[in-house]
């Protein structure tokens, strides 16, 4: 069509690269620091298995439905499952991560309140996947 | 087909260059300084829902408003110049 004016199609098109460019940064970007973990952070292996949590710290020992961690400290955790499929989430600080036989998957949080945390298990892994609970003491 | 394309990418360069800048000139690498994933995620939900929301409500908005001022009724509407010679 000679003479027709198609400037609002290509402002249009301009306001969606721009703000598609805009999300996809941004949530890269946001994906990228979360991931990120410190040099310094302490690893903490969990392991889900039906239907309780293990958690065991480099140095060997080990906590059965109970952590207990410092506030203000980094943390990474190296989860995985023994039998079937779990998934690892402290609801409270936004950590979650798939527990998967034969894979270690990897999270990190730095607790900044000192309390009591339910650890809770996020994939259906059976009868008493319900219950599969552990405790996150934050200690000063 | 070319002008659109070229037009297309200076326009893709202007904006996509200037977002980066903008989105990564936020970041702070401070020793000791760690960050809180919940913050981190929460925020990003956040400006995710304003851009989502008000897209939605500028797309919504101008369809009603195409679907309002272009009804048959309308006093101001007039037949396009097929309609006036009966060719469609």
């Amino acid at each position: 069509m000679s003479g027709h004016s198609n400037w609002p199609e290509w402002v249009y098109i301009g306001v969606v690269i721009a703000l598609l460019a805009y999300v996809g940064a941004e949530a890269w970007n946001v994906e990228r620091i979360v991931e990120h973990a410190p040099a310094e952070a302490e690893v903490i292996k969990v392991t889900g298995q039906q239907w309780f949590w293990t958690f065991e710290r480099e140095d060997g020992t080990k906590e059965v439905g109970e952590l207990h961690v410092k506030k203000g400290m980094p943390y990474k955790f190296e989860v995985t499952a023994k039998d079937v499929n779990h998934a690892f989430n402290i609801h409270d600080y936004v950590v979650l991560q798939d527990a998967v036989v034969g894979r270690i998957n990897t999270v990190w949080f730095v607790p900044d309140k000192a309390g009591e945390y339910i650890i809770q298990c996020r994939e259906y892994c059976g009868l008493l996947h319900y219950n599969m609970r552990a405790t996150l003491y934050v200690e000063e | 087909m070319v002008r659109a394309f070229a037009l297309l990418s200076v326009l893709t360069v202007l904006v996509v260059l200037p977002t980066l800048q903008i989105v990564f000139a936020s970041e702070s690498t401070e020793p000791g300084q760690y960050v809180q994933r919940k913050v981190e995620i929460w925020n990003l939900f956040f400006k995710m829902m304003t851009i989502a929301f008000t897209v939605g409500a500028v797309v919504s908005g101008t369809l009603i408003w195409l679907v309002w001022r272009f009804r048959e009724s309308n006093p101001n509407a007039k037949p396009t110049k097929y309609e006036e010679k009966g060719e469609w």
